[in-house]
């Protein structure tokens, strides 16, 4: 049996300006830009208490809670108590997974203390070392582990114990798996499904029926069974949001529609990143009805919904059959911070349309 | 077949139809050259399918004929005869008799039926221009095709007849030059095609840079033909030769679309002397740390080079500038191929940030994009 703990940073960015910045203690502060545009990264539990979130346009905060102090961001600072942070992790173990700079999974199986006091000497030592709380979860699976620091959070922990596990599952919604967002999580509400134990109900092909070959995985996250490894050196290469549509989508109108949603579901997801990782290039994905599939990608783009479009439009003219599945995503650089990389022009280089 | 022939004209005939020729070829007879005695010439044919070239020169016709024979040792043999005065016969049998002063060779030829006839043209798109301006076009873009296989559509310069000019295009998909000239289309609609990366070699090697000798280009959405005009008729070659390719077969990407529309920072160099500087920046570069950095400054232009296991390099031109402080690293044969391609003695360089694409310019008729390298 593994002990996994899922480690995250209570609001890190805001936390870390209310630290540097006493005479913001108190008061609702969130951390993002300040254009008409921009978005928030983070915000602390005093401003959530306005009903301000992450990712929430800085406009719309300001609605919602006319005193929010914006902070610009300082992703160097950041970068820094992470760095901390993770010194500190390699004190109990090497196997160690950054999610991003506020989160990491531990594998601690190896030592003799039990999940729960490691877990707790660490959150110990980051508050003594930063002026930071973290919450954790300690549970033997990285599906549970995540689930669980955020049960008791802030400044808190909470383990699942392998013997807990079903309980514990059984009304878990099935928004907290690991991959379930919004789309999946609507998709598994048609079916009457909103918690866990009603998902273990779901037989394994119908999830396949529903998710593709993601079903099997989703068979074991909902009874809470997962044997993903802690992986230090796991480097993502690209992030990317898909949906498969109930209905097939037959116009390029219906697609430019379904396609903003997508967009700005991955680019919540890309925040978590885009700090650390350098985005190099764009593409989208889509599958037809005849299960053909394309990719259309421009190398050296940004995220914009503009280039997103655009891609759309040309792979939709690939092929004359209705659309089964969107795709959009991201590109990262690779990590080697020293290695030398040749831009590539924005070159339309078309791939055409491949088969499975 | 009978005839006598210079050696040296013979000699340079062979030379201008050898290259075409494999060292592997798919059949025996694409090894071969084919020899057409008739009137006072010889026209000597090689082709590889792909790409086929003619050329005519003068000779002394004694029985009209033809033969193939196996065109490296063929020529190897004439550069080598003894006497200007070179006797050729064919027998029956295909085998070639080559006399000159006291050597006698016999070589064994092919038939010409089996050798594969040049494509014919009708109906097909016709622009005249002068060899010494293509060539300095082709030579100012060609550097820039890509070698990438899988990229085959990059794997040769695009010719674009539109709007009253003719554009040549090339680029690897990390830098793109191209250049255009004004050109009287006379009733012709324009068109456009991809010339292939060895037949754009044999081109420039075969286009004369005396002014004044016309190139005739034909083409189709298959094939294309140049007819180039003999500019050194003291070489023996006479009228014309008649270079004939495939083209490229796919879509040439839209490259509008990654020049630049905006004008950033903006310097003139004195290209040799700013060629001089990044070759020699360029020689501290190694594999893994292959860039040299560009920085711009008040009134200073510096490059410098670095690679961690052999030293640094600092060079630094005088220019006239004004803006904000700029760096931007490159590639550094990316810089040096348009400043080596081109002949004006000033060109204009603009730079914007360090994720933006270099830009080199000359007054309005060549451009070539410049994609950096990221630190």
């Amino acid at each position: 049996m593994r002990t996994i703990i899922h480690l995250d940073m209570d609001c890190f960015y805001a936390a870390i300006e209310v630290r540097d910045a006493p005479e913001l203690r108190g008061q609702p502060v969130a951390v993002g830009g300040a254009g008409p545009r921009s978005v928030l990264t983070t915000c602390n539990y005093e401003a959530r208490r306005f009903g301000v979130r992450s990712a929430m346009p800085g406009l719309m905060a300001l609605r919602k809670c006319p005193h929010l102090i914006i902070v610009p961001v300082h992703f160097d600072k950041y970068r820094r108590e992470s760095q901390r942070v993770r010194a500190l992790m390699q004190a109990f173990t090497e196997l160690i997974e950054p999610l991003s700079l506020d989160e990491a999974y531990l594998d601690v199986s190896a030592r003799p203390e039990p999940g729960v006091e490691i877990a707790r000497e660490l959150r110990r030592r980051i508050y003594r070392t930063t002026g930071l709380t973290a919450s954790a979860g300690i549970a033997p699976n990285k599906l549970l582990a995540k689930v669980a620091s955020d049960w008791k959070k802030p400044n808190g922990q909470f383990e699942i114990r392998p013997g807990d596990v079903a309980a514990f599952m059984r009304d878990l919604p099935v928004r907290r798996i690991w991959g379930i967002g919004r789309v999946a999580a609507e998709r598994l509400e048609r079916e009457g499904v909103r918690t866990c134990g009603e998902m273990q109900a779901l037989p394994v092909w119908r999830l396949q029926e529903l998710f593709g070959s993601w079903g099997t995985e989703l068979f074991h996250l909902c009874r809470g069974e997962d044997t993903r490894a802690v992986e230090p050196h796991r480097e993502r290469k690209s992030l990317s949001t898909e949906t498969t549509f109930r209905e097939d989508l037959r116009t390029l109108d219906e697609c430019r529609a379904a396609l903003e949603p997508l967009f700005a579901e991955m680019v919540a997801d890309l925040r978590k990143y885009a700090e650390v990782k350098r985005v190099t290039g764009v593409m989208v994905k889509i599958k037809f009805a005849d299960f053909t599939h394309t990719t259309v990608a421009r190398g050296g783009a940004q995220p914009e919904l503009r280039v997103y479009r655009e891609l759309l439009e040309k792979g939709f003219g690939r092929s004359g059959q209705p659309v089964r599945l969107l795709g959009v995503g991201v590109k990262f650089a690779e990590e080697a911070a020293e290695e030398e990389t040749q831009l590539e022009l924005p070159l339309d280089l078309g791939r055409g349309v491949g088969h499975r | 077949m009978k005839f006598k022939v210079n050696r040296d004209h013979f000699s340079n005939g062979l030379a201008q139809v050898l290259n075409v020729v494999g060292t592997r070829p798919t059949m025996p007879v694409l090894s071969n050259v084919l020899i057409e005695a008739d009137g006072d010439h010889l026209d000597l044919t090689t082709t590889n399918l792909d790409l086929g070239i003619r050329c005519r020169i003068k000779a002394t016709v004694n029985q009209s004929g033809s033969v193939t024979l196996p065109v490296r040792r063929l020529a190897s043999i004439v550069r080598e005869l003894p006497n200007l005065d070179v006797q050729v016969e064919a027998s029956a049998n295909h085998q070639v008799k080559i006399a000159s002063g006291g050597s006698n060779f016999r070589i064994m030829g092919i038939a010409r039926d089996d050798f594969p006839p040049l494509p014919e043209f009708a109906n097909e798109t016709t622009f005249t221009l002068e060899q010494a301006v293509l060539g300095q076009m082709v030579a100012s873009v060609s550097y820039a095709q890509s070698a990438d296989e899988s990229r085959y559509f990059l794997n040769g310069v695009y010719f674009h007849f539109h709007d009253g000019k003719l554009s040549l295009v090339a680029t690897d998909g990390r830098r793109l030059a191209l250049t255009h000239r004004e050109m009287d289309f006379g009733g012709s609609n324009g068109g456009s095609l991809i010339l292939p990366a060895k037949t754009v070699a044999e081109l420039v090697r075969l286009l004369t840079k005396q002014e004044k000798f016309g190139v005739t280009l034909a083409f189709n959405d298959r094939r294309v033909a140049f007819r180039i005009a003999v500019a050194d008729e003291s070489s023996g070659l006479i009228d014309e030769v008649h270079l004939i390719s495939k083209v490229v077969e796919g879509n040439y990407p839209n490259y509008q679309q990654v020049i630049p529309k905006e004008v950033h920072q903006r310097v003139k160099v004195e290209r040799e002397l700013f060629l001089q500087c990044i070759h020699r920046a360029a020689l501290v570069t190694s594999d893994k740390s292959n860039s040299v950095k560009i920085k711009l400054s008040n009134n200073l232009l510096e490059i410098t080079a670095a690679s961690p296991d052999f030293g640094e390099a600092h060079e630094s031109l005088a220019v006239d500038y004004s803006g904000p402080d700029l760096q931007v690293a490159f590639n550094p044969a990316f810089l040096m191929d348009p400043l080596r391609a081109l002949t004006k003695d000033q060109i204009t360089f603009e730079l914007k940030d360090e994720v933006s694409p270099g830009v080199f310019k000359t007054d309005g008729n060549f451009l070539c994009v410049i994609m950096p390298v990221r630190l």
